[in-house]
């Protein structure tokens, strides 16, 4: 009965909306149809349809995977203080922080799925009994398991305080907590599988580094946050959902730690490679100088690293970070660097030269850029519906009907917790 | 890269025939043979694998005329030798490719510079040196770079025999025999499997080729020549998928 | 093509702690279920639904079982015939090709190990074409398993190497040295395969199940030879030249999306044969032979020869050895 009045709440929630929710839902779905399509292409002809050869055998897709596994890690810099530390602050932001582990979780199996070509059903073979899950040795089975885990938990703990709020009742303890605790160890979890995919391979000097995995953490919980950062104040901007600017202030300063800590390890990285050359920086020499007449990398490493670094400085002096516009910026920047400097720049440089130093450079091409943003929009959309289904249960707007007396709205705090931004508009439900 | 071969072999000639003969009795046999020992004749007609395999195929010489020296483990090995013209050369199937692999053919007859095409009579008397003034269609590489004539391998009575250090005659099959005295090395590495080619796969009966199938006697390095062809780093699929 | 002799599944596989578990009827159910809903999906996707002439059907039905078959190593005698019958009528439906597909066991007793004398390659690259020819390789993407590299005297440096020369060759100052799958004894391969689907046989030959491999490529990732290809589309191979004497784990017909390699020419190794590469060889460069034979010729020149390997450092423990004279 309540099961079915919130799904249906639900989809009512996600198809209406005012002309910009619509125009944006549209945009992402014609987004979405065109990846589609260029994944049937995909799908049909094999992967030559790609700018993968033998010599850079992942590109584009486990790029992204590489980098949205970080998001969706860094929901865990809001899901320690929200749930475990108990900090009043974040309490409202952890929703959103759990919707965009969602979604990146989305993308991060859709860029998976895309890199195999054919279709995703021959996946069959990877579960356990029917299929051969070679796992604990593979990397890539601990991370299948890692990432459908963790999106398990990031659905599972969300939907069961909404819906204990939906219908009138006060999420137990008990039952989520511990899944909250698991969470945690698995947001890092996740990601360090993630490196050591990359970093358990001796083959490619270029990833085999003790570094790779701490390097991993400090970006995603640069690029996390820095999302999350842009999410909240949107949300801020848009609705009604109170969210206080102590959460923005907060993560704006753990995200100014990460950079730093992420820029350290990029500067040891560079020291470790320069300092004394060996024949294991060659790729490393690809990536920030080029080889000769092969430089397809260094315009993006280089725009990379400056947004990075610029974004850093930005973020250090107090004054500017407390801006909101400064910092939204700031934000942007920062996730924009760590996609270029975690996504191609980590992964394509592993392959250039190949292990037997012959140099192919590797450019992708329309289908993987339209299944690419396919991914994108398809995780912006879950996000979107998350945020839009999740906000007026929050707000006590959305309560079950079935309920004999709809308890005081929750969440409304008193006047003095608004947030600062004077262009609040209401949210509209209809 | 050390390409021992390459080395003068003015002074490898001297050396191989005073080691050569210093291993004498040591592990190479010249002259005695381990039981069982077979040189086999191989049809180029026929693969050489079917050839080898097939009892009746085989032409098996009887023990004591025979040549050859223990393998790795003291294994007996057996000695292919082809029958044939010159032109015949033999060819491998690769799938349903045939790549021909054109042998020089080291037959018990000569077939490069063979006398009797021009001198009449069944025998010849070759003389001690070089005849620079009448045998100017003969310009063979081996012996002019190493000091060497014809006489120094070709019996001078008859020209279809090997001379051996020490006067000994062989038949031009048992090219082995010869090339050992300065190539030592490499016979030895032929006797044990690094130097020259096996025939009848990798299991089995080891049948290997001997030094003239393989090497011109008169100009023994390998010809520069065109290669397959070559990868393309960044190939771009001939056919649309 | 026979296979008479080929000894039962081992009863305990090497390192294949994972493939112990039977499959029961469970499972099979499972897997069944598994099939059905993929199936079902993948027939509405890729062709209408009514086959129409008997072939068509039967065409769908070992489409179907194709995509459900167990992985090789947990298949029994009778379901590797089985299987190795469908992938024969496959090969006859699709491309009109008549192959006989082997499935012969490694040899007891027997590890292969690989020499290669870089004083004698000449760099002709017969091998090469010995191993497109023998192993079915994809002609449109001018698939090669092997590399050549043109190396300066006195320098073993693969960066300042060059694969793609087109000279004569040998060129003076030069010599060769080949590359291929080194079969290594500790493959970082063929643990990173999230599907189990590559894994190294009793005589050392690391193989694929190229049914099984679901394409992820991590593999050619974690090679650090550069030995393993990825068919980026269906291969192609004319049908006049396609060899049809065939192994499961070897030059079998690929399909697009699966990872492949150098086996050694598993097809003939496993009979005794010499594989293509080693018979092509016009220089004698190649030597092949069983390791564990102390009077095979991979021993006397590993015992006797001066010899190195590959990126030693990473212990990877390749059986393909470089020595020199």
């Amino acid at each position: 009965m309540h099961l079915r009045a919130f799904l249906l709440y639900a989809l009512r929630a996600v198809t209406s909306g005012d002309r910009r929710y619509h125009l944006w839902m549209g945009s992402l779905t014609a987004v979405m149809l065109g990846g589609g399509y260029a994944y049937l292409v995909q799908a049909e002809h094999g992967l030559v349809v790609t700018g993968m050869n033998d010599h850079v055998s992942w590109g584009l897709y486990i790029s992204n995977m590489a980098f949205l596994v970080g998001v969706a890690a860094a929901a865990v810099m809001l899901v320690l203080p929200a749930y475990v530390l108990k900090d009043v602050d974040f309490s409202k932001a952890v929703l959103l922080a759990e919707g965009v582990a969602v979604s990146a979780l989305v993308m991060c199996l859709g860029f998976v799925m895309a890199n195999s070509p054919g279709y995703p059903w021959k996946w069959w073979r990877l579960t356990p009994g029917i299929g051969l899950l070679n796992w604990p040795d593979s990397m890539l089975a601990w991370d299948v398991v890692m990432l459908n885990g963790y999106l398990v938990l990031n659905l599972f703990i969300p939907l069961y305080i909404l819906y204990s709020h939906f219908i009138g009742e006060q999420p137990l303890k008990r039952k989520y907590v511990p899944f909250v605790y698991m969470s945690v160890f698995w947001a890092v979890s996740i990601h360090l599988v993630t490196a050591f995919l990359f970093a358990g391979l001796t083959a490619r000097p270029f990833w085999n580094s003790a570094l790779l995995g701490p390097r991993f953490l400090a970006s995603a919980f640069t690029a996390g946050p820095a999302c999350m950062i842009l999410l909240i104040g949107f949300i801020r901007a848009n609705t009604r959902y109170p969210i206080p600017a102590g959460a923005v202030d907060k993560l704006a300063i753990a995200t100014t730690v990460a950079a730093q800590a992420n820029l350290v390890m990029l500067l040891s990285e560079l020291i470790f490679e320069f300092y004394s050359p060996t024949h294991h920086s060659i790729s490393a020499r690809y990536l920030f100088f080029g080889l000769g007449e092969h430089d397809a990398l260094v315009p993006w490493i280089r725009t990379g690293i400056a947004l990075n670094i610029a974004a850093t400085c930005v973020l250090m002096i107090h004054p500017l970070r407390r801006n909101p516009r400064v910092l939204m910026w700031a934000c942007a920047a920062l996730f924009l660097g760590i996609w270029v400097e975690k996504g191609i720049g980590l992964v394509v440089p592993g392959f250039v030269p190949s292990p037997l130093g012959e140099i192919v450079e590797y450019t992708p091409t329309w289908v993987e850029l339209w299944v690419t943003a396919g991914i994108w929009a398809m995780g912006l959309f879950v996000l979107t519906v998350l945020v839009r289904v999740a906000l007026p249960i929050e707000l006590g707007e959305a309560r079950s009907p079935y309920l004999e007396a709809p308890p005081p709205a929750r969440g409304a705090r008193p006047r003095t917790a608004r947030p600062r931004y004077k262009d609040v508009r209401p949210f509209r439900t209809r | 890269m050390n390409h021992a071969w390459r080395r003068p072999a003015a002074v490898a000639l001297v050396l191989g025939v005073f080691l050569g003969a210093c291993r004498e009795g040591h592990q190479v046999r010249w002259d005695q043979l381990p039981p069982g020992t077979v040189v086999i004749a191989v049809d180029s007609a026929t693969s050489v694998r079917n050839a080898a395999l097939e009892p009746g195929a085989l032409t098996t010489v009887a023990a004591d005329t025979v040549i050859g020296w223990s393998g790795p483990g003291g294994r007996p090995f057996e000695v292919a030798h082809r029958t044939g013209g010159p032109e015949a050369g033999h060819s491998r199937q690769f799938g349903t490719i045939a790549l021909p692999i054109v042998l020089r053919v080291g037959t018990p007859a000569l077939t490069q510079y063979p006398c009797t095409s021009c001198h009449a009579g069944s025998t010849v008397t070759m003389a001690p040196r070089r005849q620079a003034d009448v045998h100017q269609d003969i310009q063979p590489v081996h012996p002019d770079t190493t000091g060497g004539v014809c006489a120094s391998c070709h019996a001078r009575e008859d020209a279809q025999l090997l001379v051996l250090a020490g006067g000994k005659r062989a038949p031009l099959d048992q090219s082995y025999r010869l090339c050992a005295q300065c190539h030592f090395q490499q016979v030895e590495a032929w006797a044990g499997g690094g130097h020259g080619k096996r025939l009848d796969g990798w299991q089995g009966r080891r049948v290997v080729m001997a030094c003239t199938d393989c090497h011109d006697p008169h100009r023994p390095a390998a010809q520069p020549r065109i290669p397959f062809r070559a990868p393309e780093l960044e190939k771009v699929r001939s056919t649309s998928p | 093509m026979s296979d008479d002799g080929t000894p039962a599944l081992p009863e305990t596989l090497p390192d294949g702690t994972l493939l112990q578990k039977p499959v029961d009827r469970r499972g099979a159910l499972g897997l069944l279920a598994a099939g059905v809903v993929a199936g079902v999906a993948a027939a509405s996707a890729c062709r209408p639904l009514n086959a129409s002439t008997p072939e068509e059907r039967e065409l769908k039905v070992l489409e179907w079982q194709e995509f459900t078959q167990k992985h090789y190593r947990r298949m029994t005698e009778s379901e590797r015939a089985e299987t190795v019958r469908r992938i024969e009528r496959l090969a006859e439906l699709r491309h009109h090709e008549e192959v006989t597909i082997a499935t012969t066991d490694a040899q007891p007793g027997v590890l292969f190990g690989y020499a290669f004398n870089i004083s004698k390659c000449q760099g002709y690259r017969n091998c090469v074409e010995a191993c497109i020819n023998e192993n079915n390789l994809d002609r449109a993407s001018d698939t090669q398993y092997i590399r050549i590299f043109e190396m300066e005297d006195g320098v073993v440096n693969l960066e300042d190497a060059d694969p793609t020369y087109q000279h004569e060759a040998p060129a003076e100052g030069h010599f060769y040295m080949g590359t291929q799958c080194f079969q290594c004894a500790n493959p970082p391969c063929v643990p990173v395969c999230p599907v189990g689907a590559t894994w190294q046989e009793p005589d050392g030959i690391v193989v694929i199940d190229y049914n099984w491999c679901v394409g992820c490529r991590a593999c050619m990732a974690a090679c650090p030879y550069w030995a393993r290809r990825f068919n980026w589309a269906a291969p192609e191979v004319p049908a006049d030249e396609v060899n049809p004497v065939q192994h499961y784990l070897g030059n079998r017909g690929r399909k697009k999306g699966c990872v492949e390699k150098c086996t050694f020419c598993i097809h003939r190794t496993r009979k005794g044969l010499l594989p293509a590469c080693a018979e092509a060889c016009p220089t004698g460069a190649r030597v092949f032979g069983n390791l564990l034979d102390p009077d095979s010729e991979i021993r006397w020149v590993l015992a006797n020869k001066q010899i190195f390997r590959l990126k030693e450092e990473l212990a990877t423990e390749p059986r393909f050895w470089y020595f020199s004279d």
